[in-house]
């Protein structure tokens, strides 16, 4: 018998033991901060970026607003192409589908090009459940594979690993046992590693980055070129994609992918921009015979009812690598397929929000995760309005509850207000010393790693009133 | 009720059709205009130019020269095969701009595409000035795996097949059938996912060396 598993830990819990992690903190700081750097370097060349940034949230809107026709249009022209469509309503629904279609072609090898909706549809479980041996052709995907892990973010899955912990697992698992210590050599063993199963696969297995209606195409984005060697030499080639990449035309993808990859990478385009648009035709030397594409809800359609803004999503990772939460716990202390801002917005969809609700509360608001996202999705709104909708389904602490009404009562009351400003502030300066409070007695959570601000003697108000501070001048008399 | 109409009913109680066809696509081809004036720029008005500047910055690191016509692409191939150490042998993409010329008096132009082949020669159906992104459409004149399989992958692009943007190229094959592949192309391949530096040839080509035909 199984020994009974440990309850699952919950968010705080990932977190902690995620701030403590000092590998981690290393990895990320390396990853989050090349990103950072090279998507300035590439915004910075880019004087229209903001206005691009409106037009291409237009072209997203526009497809959504049309959702209906244009979905139906897609798949009337991937139909007609040759391609096998698939619908499915959840992820259990989809996953099937692909088990299926593998089962149908008697396959035993799939490899897999990365793809965020197979995380979240929980794909890879489904196909090691189905008894498929599963390649990953993604070099980061490969590493958590090694690893035995998920993705920690979704334009790196293997974020939270460094290359020393890369040289190990290589070293470990490769055929060539080497321990290697420069990055090329390291992509070099990969490439080798993972050559004759591109061929030995019966199924290749992609995401879709856009479903293009005008044509009926799907296109995938890539800068190692695993996607088209996965989707190539396979004879059945299977796309998993959720039903909001639809777009109207190849021009509105390409138009959008200037702003993607820019924010993805700081690149001017991936590498490797492929439209698939069903199976091998006739003098074809190679590609797929069979070509089938399994579109998935999993939310969507409910999203489209309670938050459309984030089906504009493109799933460039820009907001995670400039959140201030996410740089510091990494991708699994979120405990879903998606981390980061767009990530907590996300999960409550698919997770529940009673069992999430800790997520939007990760947020301090600064805004960082709108002001980059290449799309102007309102991230902050919509967790903030997560956060809302927890509160009044009753799955906030009492305590929280009876604070906020405290405090509501007192603030809109001003004369008690200022009352109990005048008797707070001199107590929390007898704390303070040199400025800072090294332990405040009703918040150790906030004071336990870090010091709060002393405030000042007296309120902003009571100091313009005294004619202590002027107001507009900013400075002091 | 099967899962395709579900979702289309619930898709439809949400965004019903107000529109017709016709104002629908009026509509996105406005929304394609209205990105086209916020353009990144392209650095030089001569659009050759600006493609080689993008194909050879650092971040796509491809390499380019030009030639004056198709028949010196022999020799431009031999001599690049000689800088790299590499066997005088290449796999040859099936097309007849390519299958046409003269090989025989530098090299072995016959060998056959392999997972491990070291030198792939292909020509391109165009080039994007604004990205340095060669294009290819594929058929049975472009397989699709001559771009992805060799180490080291050398491609003919005719100048004046070069255009300024992605908007340009969406408009010249506005109504045309659209191929099983289209690859647009920028660089050899790489890969950011160890610590996000840039490392070159993940799975497909280590070396773009792009061969500029007039």
């Amino acid at each position: 018998m199984n020994a009974p598993s440990p309850p699952p830990e919950d968010f705080r819990a990932r977190a902690k033991r995620a701030l403590g992690d000092r590998n981690l903190k290393i990895a990320l700081d390396r990853t989050t901060g090349n990103a950072r750097t090279k998507r300035a370097a590439a915004v910075a060349a880019w004087p229209a970026f903001d206005r691009a940034r409106e037009a291409a949230a237009a072209i997203k809107d526009h497809a959504l607003q049309n959702f209906p026709y244009y979905l139906e249009r897609f798949e009337r022209n991937a139909l007609a192409s040759g391609a096998k469509v698939h619908w499915a309503r959840d992820a259990k629904e989809a996953c099937a589908a692909v088990i299926a279609i593998c089962r149908e072609a008697q396959a035993k090898t799939v490899t897999r090009s990365k793809s965020m909706l197979g995380e979240e549809i929980g794909l890879p479980h489904a196909l090691a459940e189905a008894g498929l041996r599963r390649v990953e052709t993604d070099l980061a995907e490969h590493i958590i594979q090694l690893a035995g892990e998920t993705p920690s973010h979704i334009i790196w899955p293997a974020a939270h690993r460094t290359r020393e912990d890369v040289a190990k697992l290589f070293a470990k698992h490769h055929r060539d046992h080497l321990l290697l210590t420069e990055i090329e050599a390291m992509v070099a063993s990969a490439r080798q590693e993972l050559r004759d199963d591109f061929f030995a696969a019966e199924v290749g297995i992609s995401g879709a980055n856009f479903l293009v209606a005008e044509t009926g195409a799907i296109c995938t984005i890539t800068n190692e070129g695993n996607a088209e060697l996965t989707t190539t030499p396979p004879r059945v080639h299977i796309v998993t994609a959720g039903i909001e990449k639809i777009v109207a035309t190849t021009e509105h993808a390409l138009q959008l992918t200037r702003v993607l990859v820019r924010s993805a990478t700081g690149a001017d385009l991936t590498q490797y921009t492929t439209f698939h648009c069903g199976p091998k035709r006739e003098g074809d030397r190679d590609g797929p015979e069979e070509f089938h594409i399994v579109l998935v809800d999993h939310g969507r359609t409910q999203m489209l009812e309670e938050m459309p803004e984030m089906l504009r999503c493109v799933r460039c990772g820009a907001c995670l690598n400039h959140c201030v939460v996410y740089t510091k716990i990494g991708g699994h202390a979120y405990g879903g397929a998606y981390p980061g801002p767009m990530g907590a917005a996300l999960t409550p969809v698919f997770d529940g929000l009673m069992e999430t609700r800790d997520l939007p509360h990760a947020c301090t608001m600064n805004g960082l995760c709108k002001q980059v996202c290449p799309v102007d999705i309102p991230l902050p709104t919509l967790l903030r309005d997560w956060r809302a909708k927890s509160f009044r389904r009753g799955f906030e602490p009492r305590a929280l509850k009876l604070a906020l009404a405290l405090w509501a009562f007192v603030a809109s009351k001003p004369a008690l207000y200022r009352a109990a400003l005048a008797v707070a502030l001199p107590l929390m300066r007898r704390l303070g010393n040199n400025g800072w409070i090294a332990k405040l007695p009703f918040a150790p959570g906030w004071t336990n790693t870090r010091d709060f601000p002393s405030p000042a003697k007296r309120s902003f108000l009571a100091q313009v009133r005294s004619g202590e501070k002027k107001v507009g001048s900013g400075e002091k008399k | 009720m099967s899962a395709r109409h579900d979702i289309f009913t619930a898709l439809r109680r949400l965004r019903p059709q107000e529109f017709s066809a016709e104002t629908i696509e009026a509509r996105a081809r406005k929304l394609a205009r209205a990105m086209q004036d916020s353009l990144p720029p392209l650095e030089c008005s001569d659009l050759c130019e600006n493609f080689i500047a993008r194909v050879t910055a650092e971040k796509v690191g491809a390499t380019v020269e030009r030639l004056a016509g198709w028949p010196d692409l022999p020799e431009a191939v031999a001599r690049y095969a000689e800088m790299h150490g590499l066997e005088k042998e290449v796999a040859l993409q099936p097309d007849p701009r390519l299958q046409t010329l003269d090989w025989t008096v530098f090299l072995r132009a016959d060998a056959p595409l392999r997972p491990d082949s070291m030198l792939a020669v292909g020509a391109a159906r165009g080039g994007i000035a604004e990205t340095g992104s060669l294009v290819f459409h594929s058929g049975p004149e472009a397989p699709t795996l001559y771009g992805f399989l060799p180490l080291h992958h050398i491609v003919a692009l005719e100048a004046r097949t070069i255009v300024a943007r992605f908007e340009d190229y969406a408009a010249a094959e506005q109504g045309q059938p659209q191929p099983r592949n289209v690859n647009f192309i920028t660089g050899a391949s790489g890969t950011t996912d160890i610590e996000g530096v840039l490392a070159r040839g993940a799975h497909g080509p280590r070396r773009l060396h792009i061969l500029i035909v007039g």
